[in-house]
């Protein structure tokens, strides 16, 4: 019935289009005022003193104390994200081929903790791991160990507990991928003369590298922010990148250091993303967690 | 240009209005800020309570551990809600420094002006002593003969084998090695930074634990996790009074305070001064070690007799103890030369 | 396909390991939290309920519970429509821009937190909104946002959406269609992140440690302050009751879910 010049479709598509664009405006804005804007703040600030500078970069480059730093956290994010897939793998691997309730119980354990609060989980590993911990006495009564080993407050003890909080988010993409992988073709390969491990190797694993690569990156980038946990059990030694960065806000009042290393630290993760990005969907990967 | 200001000032003005409403009142008031605890519970029984008492006023409180940051951002919002502060007395004297804290009358405190000069600054007033000593594990060492007793000893590993910890911070580390190092109680200032990293760097192999607060040092020491730590007096003698194991020595220990100040353009400056004068009156002072280990600031405390004989021996600031320790200087801490030691200290701690 | 039995043995134990692994803190925190004594140890000498009634007849830990409960509320009825409009608007307008405005959405989950922390407290500190109860709302929104969008967007995908259609040629008008046809069928989606939000803002600390404070301090900053002054048991007894709770709230959400499917 329409007079109008423009074709109507075209005319209810982009009215279309408008309205979902102000569905989205408010949950966007808010977005933008609180990440888009504070980060970009920080940005300015890093680059800005009195005037344009690269100081702060420079110093993050020549100076020890955020090189070792950025070195510190990038050896404890490999680390952890290493550990996290061979524990993982076998977790979801069962949990994808369980039966009923086993299946609804590793699930059930795996999400558990993840419920518990960060800083309280960092306590239990001290009581568990220190000295005259659980652990240690457990090893010295079968006679593994004659002096106790330094579990905690180093490396190791903030290894164990970040590998322990980032354990979820690794197990649940692994799973939903295994999930999907359809179980005759591991009959197919075994019909076609191969072992389990040979059935294994040509054909699950092959398919459930999408999963392996979002729980490595979801990992590896979750690591690399890590605060609480180095600073409650690293014993004041292990100071990892988000540690410098508040450092240097509370005690020293040093803006544009804190937003050079920010920048940097933001910098290297969306580069991850965006590699990682060009194989798996960003969204795949993100809502899955 | 005018408009984005005023639209800033109204977000600011709504934000503001919204955190006054709860405490709307009518009497005179003052916030007071402290670093909660079992210390702030004692200062309520034996300071604040009868201050607020004895001048009719209100005493709101609330505690931050590290209320430095805030003090400042508080500052720089130009609203500030705090009026008086009670920190480590470095952060007052740099908040004078940086315009942060308000310049005090001293004609209007006399409490305060009847104390040693050396006990006040332009912008504070000290509000109790505590101090950072040598403490150890009975179990590991249990007859006095054979326990450290100087920060020499606790450097020593053959001669005293045993797991130690010491603050993941410079003020009193850094003493603590020079005295390790052979410099005596009365000739630390200004402190001789390079030697007092070259003497932790020794001891460094050897430290199990750097802790960053109070309650872990505390609780290192009781699991045994640690067998000495340099920790503050009243976290040692809370451990030996729930029946740990441990005790500490007052040799060589560093005599730290904390000070009251007031935030520049305090709301309710004042009241503000008014409760300065009476938290330093030597009778409240007395009180206070009667609830906790740490030391009045006001000596003329000491005179009142409130505290008895024994108590009097136990306490950092009381003179036949003080003897033995040596003083904090925040100024030169605050000096550019302590600045920089201390910004010097994250890059000894990660090498 | 026949295994034989040692291997897989040995697989179910390596699994079971891991289980165990996964849940020791949780083991050791509950019976912690009965204990009788001021510290934390493990196992405790004795058992008592001591803990408990700090935490219940301690007036700040009643006020940090009382404003984060009060916060996680406020956050989940700010974040879950502005989260569904915007999880409808992406699953409805499959074009670049709406994309990209995906991609925006996520930012939370993708940037570091403590960068968004110091960024939000310069901003705030500027804008006067530290120590405010709107500030941390609105902070925690923003956290929340993307766990509504992602479990919205995933219910309205298995949703078909032709019913909407059908509705609206029946001459009802968008919002009554949606609100008549889709929601009700998306409502565990909606529901589940909405548990996901409240959880997320109980359980902030990073942000709320340099926004919050004064009379506005969430329980976990409460927690992060107490412990650096006493490390005592209360902390195990709240993080049970916490777990306890959260962990009820996700089975609700997963049992609505269930029926949905």
């Amino acid at each position: 019935m329409s007079t109008s010049t423009i074709d109507p479709s075209l005319r209810h598509q982009r009215r279309e289009q408008a309205l979902m664009t102000l569905l989205a405006a408010p949950a966007v804005l808010v977005i933008a005022a609180l990440v888009v804007i504070p980060v970009g703040w920080l940005a300015a600030q890093s680059i800005y003193d009195n005037g344009f500078t690269l100081e702060h970069y420079r110093r993050i480059f020549t100076e020890e104390v955020y090189w070792r730093s950025f070195a510190l956290t990038f050896r404890i994010a490999l680390m952890v994200t290493l550990l996290t897939l061979l524990l993982g793998y076998p977790v979801a691997y069962a949990a994808a081929h369980a039966k009923r309730p086993w299946n609804v119980l590793i699930l059930a354990c795996v999400m558990l903790p993840f419920w518990t609060s960060v800083l309280v989980r960092a306590y239990a590993w001290l009581v568990l791991l220190q000295r005259t911990g659980v652990a240690n006495q457990l090893l010295e009564r079968f006679g593994l160990i004659t002096e106790p080993l330094a579990m905690v407050h180093n490396e190791l003890g903030t290894v164990i507990a970040t590998v322990h909080i980032l354990l979820p988010f690794m197990v649940l993409p692994l799973y939903s991928t295994m999930q999907k992988i359809p179980r005759e073709l591991m009959l197919a390969g075994a019909s076609l003369g191969g072992g389990p491990l040979y059935s294994f190797r040509r054909i699950f694993l092959p398919l459930s590298l999408p999963g392996v690569v979002a729980g490595l990156t979801l990992v590896f980038v979750l690591t690399l922010g890590f605060y609480i946990t180095p600073e409650l059990l690293g014993g004041g030694r292990t100071i990892m990148i988000s540690m410098v960065v508040s450092r240097n806000v509370e005690l020293y009042n040093q803006w544009g250091a804190a937003s050079a290393v920010g920048v940097v630290l933001l910098i290297c993760v969306l580069a991850i993303f965006a590699a990682v990005g060009r194989i798996i969907p960003l969204d795949k990967m993100l809502g899955q967690k | 240009m005018a408009k984005s200001l005023n639209f800033r000032t109204t977000c600011a003005v709504a934000g503001f209005s919204l955190a006054a409403l709860g405490s709307a009142s009518a009497a005179e008031q003052i916030m007071f800020v402290s670093q909660g605890g079992a210390y702030q519970k004692a200062q309520t029984i034996a300071i604040l309570d009868p201050s607020a008492k004895k001048l009719g006023i209100t005493i709101n409180q609330d505690s931050v551990p590290d209320a430095w940051p805030i003090m400042r951002s508080q500052v720089a919002s130009g609203k500030p809600t705090w009026d008086v502060v009670d920190v480590a007395t470095n952060f007052c004297l740099r908040g004078g420094e940086q315009g942060i804290v308000e310049k005090l009358d001293f004609s209007k405190i006399p409490n305060a002006a009847a104390m040693p000069a050396e006990y006040r600054s332009d912008y504070s007033v000290a509000y109790e002593f505590y101090s950072s000593v040598l403490g150890y594990n009975l179990k590991k060492f249990p007859d006095a003969a054979s326990a450290p007793k100087s920060w020499a000893d606790f450097w020593d590993v053959k001669k005293f084998p045993g797991r130690r910890s010491l603050r993941n911070h410079p003020l009193a580390t850094l003493e603590a090695a020079l005295m390790a190092d052979g410099v005596a109680a009365d000739k630390l200032y200004p402190l001789d930074v390079d030697r007092a990293f070259k003497k932790l760097e020794e001891v460094k192999p050897n430290i199990t634990v750097w802790w960053t607060s109070g309650a872990q040092s505390a609780q290192l020491l009781n699991d045994g996790e640690v067998d000495m730590v340099m920790a503050w007096n009243g976290r040692i003698s809370a451990l030996a009074k729930e029946g740990a194991k441990v005790t500490y020595t007052y040799n060589q220990g560093i005599l730290q305070s904390t000070s009251l100040c007031v935030l520049k353009g305090a709301p309710n400056l004042p009241t503000a001064i008014k409760f300065l004068n009476e938290a330093v009156d030597p009778v409240h002072q007395a009180n206070l070690p009667l609830h906790i280990d740490y030391g009045p600031a006001n000596p003329k405390a000491y005179d009142t007799k409130v505290i008895s004989e024994a108590r009097v021996k136990e306490l950092p600031s009381a003179p036949e103890n003080a003897k033995v320790q040596a003083l904090m200087s925040y100024a030169w801490w605050t000096s550019p030369a302590g600045e920089a030691a201390e910004k010097r200290w994250l890059q000894f701690m990660q090498k | 396909m026949k295994t034989t039995l040692l291997p897989r043995l040995a697989f179910g134990l390596l699994v079971g390991l891991i289980l165990i692994y996964l849940m020791l803190p949780v083991l050791i925190i509950v019976p912690m939290s009965f204990s009788s004594t001021r510290f934390l140890t493990f196992p405790p000498p004795a058992l008592s309920l001591r803990w408990y009634q700090e935490y219940f007849g301690n007036p700040n830990w009643m006020q940090g519970t009382r404003m984060s409960l009060m916060l996680g509320v406020l956050t989940v009825l700010i974040a879950t429509p502005l989260g569904t409009a915007a999880a409808y608007a992406i699953s409805n307008a499959q074009n670049r821009l709406m994309r990209s405005l995906h991609m925006v959405l996520m930012l939370p989950l993708i940037v570091p937190i403590i960068i968004v922390a110091i960024g939000i407290f310069f901003v705030y500190a500027k804008l006067g909104l530290i120590q405010t109860l709107t500030g941390l709302v609105l902070a925690n929104v923003m956290l929340g946002l993307p766990y509504v969008i992602t479990s919205v967007v995933a219910g309205l995908q298995s949703f078909d959406k032709t019913q909407e259609m059908v509705a609206r040629s029946l001459g009802m008008n968008r919002l009554r269609a949606f609100l008549t046809v889709t929601l009700p069928q998306i409502k565990a989606s909606v529901f589940a992140g909405a548990v996901f939000a409240f959880i997320s803002a109980i359980d902030e600390t990073i942000i709320a440690l340099f926004v919050s404070g004064g009379q506005y301090q969430t329980l976990t900053k409460r927690m992060f302050t107490a412990l650096r002054d006493e490390i005592d048991p209360t902390i195990a007894s709240i993080s049970t009751l916490l777990t306890a709770a959260s962990f009820l709230l996700v089975l609700l959400a997963m049992s609505g879910q269930k029926k949905e499917a």
